[in-house]
């Protein structure tokens, strides 16, 4: 186990000092001096210490501190993340437990496949039109951005980003399970333990149970990824002016400092949440092959 | 490397995935002839027209034939993401796999390097790399974007201690030989599912950073785009989306199934 949480943590420190290297490249761009290498190298230089002393720069369209801005917007995308990742276990979980069995996966196989396969803006449109003709909610695809949401409205407007976000999250929750399930369910201590007399719900629960959790757990990197590239697309669609929202501005305005750090963030993000699921499977199924 | 999906229903599937390819190729190949209207002409028929006999998808906010504009659509869409994956299968899975093969400190450093990459949603380095080097080269940034997972996935699937090259170790086979005997046989072997996932990956890359603003510039006009003009229109005329995004899901289920992906799983 310290082993194992030893080459994680090693394997965390150096995709975060990758990152940091990253957004020192991206950062760079923007200095007028770095047009040519010997430029670029020593823009490069000079962001990677200010990084080293936590200093981000200004936004180049805000004029305010890069990290001021990150704090303004970093919540509404780690809410609409985590609020998404609610639904997605919710939707996914049941559905990676029934298409665990052979004839459920069968009937179910073409709808996921066609799920799967519309990318995400196409689905978060067809549920904003699902919404306004079928259920009558008023959505913000066409607001204007920054619009101020009725309070009676609020979480009317504000569960079509969610559902968006969890849909493309339940497919990635749902395969990790099914595959753990799977997995399990093949596993030839299930008989050994039948034949020392215990109970189908014991050997479930005690046996079963932890290895199918860290599956999911392993399968964290995967679901996060998910998530944060439907975050791009749900803000962007439904104008919410997140974090990942700004990202995509800050890109198409040429606001280097701003890109750089949100592109570090999501990555940390990334990796952190990749180490935790692996440490706590790990914990969960030792035996489990990461 | 991992073994692909031999049963019946696998290999029905991936036929099924590969055919449906070949017909969307076709009607790539055959655009220009097949469509009513030259790409962007306006004021074909009534604006918002629902489908009809004249116009079989309908028209659109400015009188623009659906139909003929979704086969343009498709051609831009299909061939720059046949580029892009062309980028994304050298510098990911093969790179990836000769990468797995190079002395352990310079092949693990090479894999965190590109995992780096990896644990950023391809989307957000697609829409970076656009935003560097500007909107005409979609196909290149979608294809170094998908790259890095490529290079990953084909990294970690490198068996180095199967029977074989444990055998060519032991009798003393250089390393060049064996990575080349790999390469012939087993990337070879898997080059079809590598290349269908690619293009699964950078077709969802390509439209999704077209409707977010970053790809085909107008007159010239993708899936993405037309997807994300409709946005005014869609909810009073669900033609002006509902077809473009129908061919779209068509060519990424179509590579999705030749590549024999799992439900769920991402390309």
């Amino acid at each position: 186990m310290q082993r194992f949480i030893a080459r994680q943590t090693v394997r965390l420190v150096v995709g975060v000092l990758g990152a940091v290297l990253v957004a020192a490249a991206i950062s760079a761009a923007g200095e007028a001096y770095a047009r040519n290498l010997p430029g670029y190298l020593s823009a490069f230089s000079v962001h990677l210490l200010q990084f080293a002393r936590l200093d981000f720069g200004v936004s180049a369209v805000s004029a305010t501190p890069a990290l001021q801005e990150l704090a303004q917007n970093l919540p509404l995308t780690l809410i609409l993340v985590g609020m998404g990742f609610g639904v997605s276990l919710v939707a996914g979980v049941p559905f990676g437990l029934l298409l665990a069995l052979r004839p459920a996966r069968k009937i179910a196989a073409p709808l996921i496949q066609v799920i799967t396969a519309t990318p995400v803006f196409c689905s978060g449109l067809a549920l904003a039109y699902i919404a306004v003709h079928a259920v009558h909610w008023p959505v913000s695809v066409n607001a204007p951005v920054g619009a101020i949401v009725p309070p009676d409205q609020f979480w009317q407007i504000t569960a079509l980003p969610v559902f968006t976000v969890g849909l493309a999250g339940a497919a990635a929750v749902q395969l990790a399970l099914r595959r753990s399930t799977m997995q399990s369910s093949g596993e030839s201590f299930r008989t050994g333990l039948k034949r020392m007399g215990l109970g189908l719900v014991e050997i479930e629960a005690l046996y079963v149970l932890p290895q199918v959790v860290a599956g999911l757990l392993f399968g964290a990197r995967e679901i996060v990824l998910t998530l944060l590239s439907a975050a791009v697309v749900a803000e962007w669609v439904f104008h919410r002016t997140g974090a990942a929202d700004l990202f995509v501005k800050s890109v198409a305005l040429a606001d280097w400092n701003m890109a750089a750090i949100l592109l570090f963030v999501f990555a940390t993000v990334t990796f952190s949440v990749d180490f935790v699921g692996k440490v706590i499977g790990h914990a969960l199924a030792p035996g489990e092959r990461v | 490397m991992t073994a692909r999906d031999t049963s019946l229903s696998g290999l029905i599937l991936r036929a099924v995935g590969w055919f449906g390819l070949g017909l969307l190729a076709l009607a790539v190949f055959l655009s220009d002839f097949l469509a009513h209207e030259p790409a962007g002409a306006t004021m074909t028929g009534a604006v918002l027209a629902p489908p009809s006999d004249l116009h079989p998808f309908g028209t659109d906010l400015l009188g623009r034939d659906v139909f003929s504009e979704t086969l343009h659509g498709l051609a831009t869409t299909g061939v720059n993401a046949a580029l892009a994956a062309l980028i994304a299968i050298v510098l990911g899975g093969l790179f990836g796999a000769v990468a797995a093969r190079l002395p352990r400190p310079l092949a693990f450093l090479l894999r965190e390097l590109w995992g780096v990459l990896a644990s950023v949603p391809s989307l957000l380095v697609a829409i970076l790399l656009l935003g560097l080097f500007g909107h005409g080269y979609t196909f290149l940034a979608a294809g170094l974007a998908a790259a890095p997972l490529g290079f990953v996935r084909a990294f970690d699937a490198v068996d180095l201690k199967s029977r074989h090259a444990e055998y060519a170790r032991a009798t003393g086979i250089p390393a060049t030989t064996l990575l080349k005997r790999d390469l012939t046989y087993e990337f070879r072997y898997l080059l079809g599912a590598v290349t269908a996932r690619a293009l699964a990956a950078v077709t969802v890359v390509i439209s999704t950073a077209s409707f977010l603003g970053f790809g085909a510039t107008p007159p010239a006009r993708d899936l993405g785009l037309m997807i994300a003009a409709s946005k005014i229109s869609f909810f009073s005329a669900w033609w002006t989306a509902a077809f473009p995004a129908l061919a779209l899901v068509l060519l990424v289920l179509c590579a999705r199934l030749a590549a024999g992906l799992d439900e769920g799983e991402q390309a």
